[in-house]
């Protein structure tokens, strides 16, 4: 809630007392997004380092137990410290002012979602100095190995996914009481934006996949600690019983951190296209349907531990149709650029380029969804370059996407375009010569997940470009930084509503004041803003 | 204007470097673009599966970035405001029940070819089968593979099979070791090694020559060490092999190197584990037998379920060659 200025005591006013009290949700969403920004800065970091241990064949930049710790923490940090808490962050600063309220429905439980991430996230981090280093298991952490793993680290890793599910938990209850209650006058649920209903989407589909996560780390955590045998053989125990656990929140999940991307791109492209999102219902249902279906599909990461043909065709159906909504939302995308007026802004640039690679990893998920091909391909860099380009090419393309497009709204100051530009032509080029090549290595036969390999003949030519694309990202993300550093002082002004957009945000000044909005237009479609601009234009008109 | 004139030649480009990186793969064997050249029936049935799902994900990919970059191209801006509008279309409902539709059957297309494809690739071939068949059990451990024969035999991380016949492989692991994933890519798709639990599946390697897999489910700090050889033999030479291997012939130099230099180093000069040459300890093949029954510290238990003959075939072995440093 917006707290009045003068009930504010004195010690809490100051520059940094002010952030660490902070109940207002845009304080909040930046926070998360700032401190996922340095989470991805460390998680990039290993990448790099993976990138270059891998260059050569033979090579032994980093040991063997330190590339399992590298690429375990990697993954980890990528998924529950990167991609989840910058969506709950953009949800976070985007979720009351597009729906026309005044702050998230609890906001002191926001808050304390926030301070949850941000200690799970450094308990994670210090794991790297714990007894025998951080966990090495992979970010699966699939026992019996995860079990049998030497020193604290695989413990604390346990312990920071358990106090980041809590984070994110009473994030989801937030993000759906908020939605379901505070929407403006007028805002029926077919009249929320897109965005809003992919973050609805995402709260309940965190509620579903959570409580499994930590009932399967609550088990792990007791083999490891107290001798049960949950998932070890030689009491009983089903090592594959941790699988379909990890799995059942595992593949909601990776939908939890595209879905809300979907939103967004959802909200880019009608703005530089001038055009109203083609099939608004079509879009919402599709994302309805995605989330349904993701949780029929987990054990399709599951082919290979020898389940009956009757499961793998079930969960090959399954992961099959999930395809066919995925679909429709490319389509509408696609037709709402059709005779458009389209804009080549940078936001715009990184929505373009999340269409055509999401488009790729979208159909070698067709490939790894018949269960007798991910026979050969399972566990290998083809599954690699599957998940970055749905978690790279997708999450994270729209992610900055959505970052050039909010940016003006959260600081008040454009971002530099022409730096724009390179952070995204260097990005898109440099991923896809990182992550192209990993098919093919994956079809070669390499696994992933080994440290070394010997093959000096096409698969050590096709992981050196790999290397070099992956320093060609790292130099758009330092390009993106040294946008920020000198757009913050000297970037241009961006007034209410520098892209004349459609959604209530916009509405607002830049940066919105503490309590959002002095009135709130009765909303009469999804595009009040739309509407708004209209109606100016035929007084002006008479 | 402005932003298309930058935007196209960065396309051209990128394009342009793309295909001339991939030419040389494209042009000199699959180079990837495929699973490898198969040499087995199910390696077979698994590369028709991804050629036949290609043909339909090309056409997908093509027309739908052909698409965009055609929309991109000819609804760029060019002279219009940022206020100019297009046309208010907010859908239509055929387009989505058309577009809905066909990706139904296209999936439907595709799992039905899949079902088509998969008894040639999962069925076991019966025992009857003509040609017999050889049966072989697989083990993963921390870091080998022990296959074990009906007759016997073992050998570990290089499988001796008879080219020509069906083999059936019961795969699994033991009870105190991970999970592993055995995979030969040019003889069919893998299966994992889980402790508790059999898993089956068969190849049949049609042609004489070496296979080359590894372990392709990350189980522990040598995991990338852990690669598995199949050579297919001739029957007569598989039969001399079987026999010689009966005799105990090869089994040590095979286990000491598939077993323990992967951590002490193949001369013995130490690893991630220490160094075995020089070490009196080896001298005594009881107190070997005893570490590698039971391991010790980091050292897993990796011999915990061998037979004696392994376990001596291995002692004799170190004696002989290793704790001499190969001098002895």
């Amino acid at each position: 809630m917006a707290v009045r200025a003068e009930t504010v005591p004195a010690w809490q006013r100051g520059r940094i007392a002010s952030w660490l009290v902070t109940v207002d949700h845009k304080r909040i969403g930046i926070l998360y997004i700032a401190t996922s920004a340095v989470f991805f800065v460390a998680g990039g970091v290993m990448a790099l380092l993976i990138r270059t241990q891998l260059a050569q064949a033979n090579e032994d930049f980093i040991t063997g137990e330190k590339y399992n710790e590298l690429f375990t923490m990697h993954g980890t940090t990528m998924v529950f410290l990167v991609v989840v808490p910058i969506l709950a962050g953009f949800a976070n600063f985007l979720v009351p002012l597009m729906i026309g309220a005044e702050d998230m429905a609890f906001p002191r439980l926001n808050a304390l979602s926030y301070w949850l991430f941000l200690f799970g996230g450094l308990v994670l981090m210090l794991s790297f100095f714990a007894n025998s280093g951080p966990a090495d298991a992979g970010w699966t952490s699939y026992p019996p190995l995860s079990v049998l793993s030497n020193g604290d680290g695989q413990d604390l890793w346990i312990l920071s996914l358990h106090i980041l599910t809590i984070s994110s938990l009473l994030g989801a209850i937030n993000f759906i009481v908020t939605i379901a209650n505070m929407r403006a006058p007028g805002m029926s649920y077919t009249r929320m934006p897109l965005f809003i209903w992919a973050v609805l989407t995402y709260g309940i589909l965190l509620l579903l996949a959570l409580p499994a996560l930590s009932a399967g780390l609550t088990l792990l955590l007791l083999d490891r600690q107290v001798d049960t045998h949950f998932f070890t053989p030689d009491s009983g125990g089903n090592a594959v019983l941790y699988q379909h656990v990890f799995w059942f929140f595992g593949h909601p999940e990776v939908y939890i951190m595209i879905l809300p991307v979907f939103g967004m791109i959802s909200e880019i492209i009608p703005v530089f296209a001038r055009k109203p999102i083609f099939g608004y219902k079509a879009v919402a249902f599709a994302t309805v349907g995605i989330a349904f279906y993701s949780m029929l599909v987990w054990a399709h990461h599951m082919f290979t531990v020898g389940m009956p043909n009757v499961l793998n065709s079930f969960f090959m159906i399954s992961s099959f149709i999930i395809a066919v909504p995925t679909g429709v939302k490319i389509l509408n995308w696609l037709a709402t650029l059709w005779r458009g007026n389209i804009h080549f802004d940078t936001p715009m640039l990184f929505a373009l380029g999340f269409i055509s690679v999401f488009t790729i990893g979208g159909l070698s998920g067709i490939f790894l969804a018949a269960f007798t091909f991910d026979w050969q391909a399972q566990d290998t860099y083809y599954v690699v370059a599957h998940f970055h380009y749905v978690l790279f090419g997708g999450s994270i393309l729209g992610l900055l996407g959505g970052l050039f497009y909010w940016w003006p709204k959260m600081f008040g100051r454009l971002l530099d375009e022409r730096l724009g530009k390179w952070t995204f032509w260097l990005l898109f080029i440099g991923f896809n010569v990182t992550f192209f090549p990993m098919h093919l290595m994956g079809l070669l036969g390499m696994p992933r997940r080994i440290y070394t390999y010997t093959d000096e003949g096409l698969l050590e030519s096709y992981n050196l470009v790999s290397t070099i694309g992956s320093y060609l990202m790292g130099v758009a993300f330092l390009i993106l930084l040294w946008n920020i550093v000198k757009t913050t002082k000297r970037g241009r002004r961006a007034g209410n509503d520098p892209w004349l957009a459609d959604t209530l945000e916009w509405f607002t000044t830049s940066p919105p004041p503490p309590h959002n909005f002095d009135r709130v237009p009765y909303v009469t479609s999804a595009r009040p803003l739309n509407d708004l601009r209209r109606k100016l234009q035929e007084a002006n008109a008479l | 204007m402005t932003a298309l004139v930058r935007t196209k030649p960065f396309v051209t480009g990128a394009l342009a470097a793309l295909a001339l990186a991939l030419a040389p793969a494209a042009l000199g064997g699959n180079g990837g673009f495929a699973p490898p050249d198969p040499a087995s029936p199910n390696a077979e049935g698994i590369n028709t599966t991804y050629l036949y799902i290609a043909v339909f994900t090309g056409v997908i990919f093509v027309l739908v970035e052909g698409a965009l970059l055609w929309f991109v191209f000819k609804y760029r801006r060019h002279r219009r405001a940022r206020g100019d509008d297009g046309p208010q279309i907010h859908g239509n409902t055929r387009l989505e029940v058309a577009w809905t539709v066909v990706p139904v059957l296209i999936v439907a297309a595709i799992a039905a070819f899949v079902f088509y494809e998969l008894p040639g690739i999962s069925d076991v071939p019966p025992a009857t089968a003509a040609g017999g068949r050889e049966d072989v059990k697989v083990v993963g451990n921390q870091f080998y593979w022990l296959f074990e024969y009906p007759s016997g035999a073992v050998a570990v991380d290089r499988m001796r099979v008879p080219a020509g016949k069906n083999v059936k492989l019961e795969v699994t692991a033991p009870d105190w070791d991970v999970i592993h994933s055995w995979w030969i890519p040019r003889l069919g798709g893998k299966i994992d090694a889980i402790p508790g639990i059999r898993n089956t599946t068969w190849f049949r390697a049609d042609k004489p020559g070496v296979y080359d897999g590894q372990c392709a489910e990350l189980c522990g700090v040598n995991h990338a060490l852990m690669t598995a050889q199949v050579e297919a033999l001739p029957q007569a030479e598989y039969d001399a092999w079987l026999d010689a291997r009966l005799a105990g012939e090869g089994l040590g130099e095979e286990t000491f190197g598939g077993v323990c230099a992967k951590c002490h180093g193949l001369q013995g000069e130490g690893g991630i584990g220490p160094p075995l040459a020089g070490n009196a300890l080896l001298n005594d093949p009881e107190a070997v037998a005893e570490v590698v029954r039971n391991g010790r510290g980091e050292m897993p238990p990796v011999g915990k379920d061998w037979g004696d003959e392994q376990m001596r075939a291995l002692t004799d072995y170190l004696r002989e060659e290793v704790v001499s440093g190969g001098q002895g």
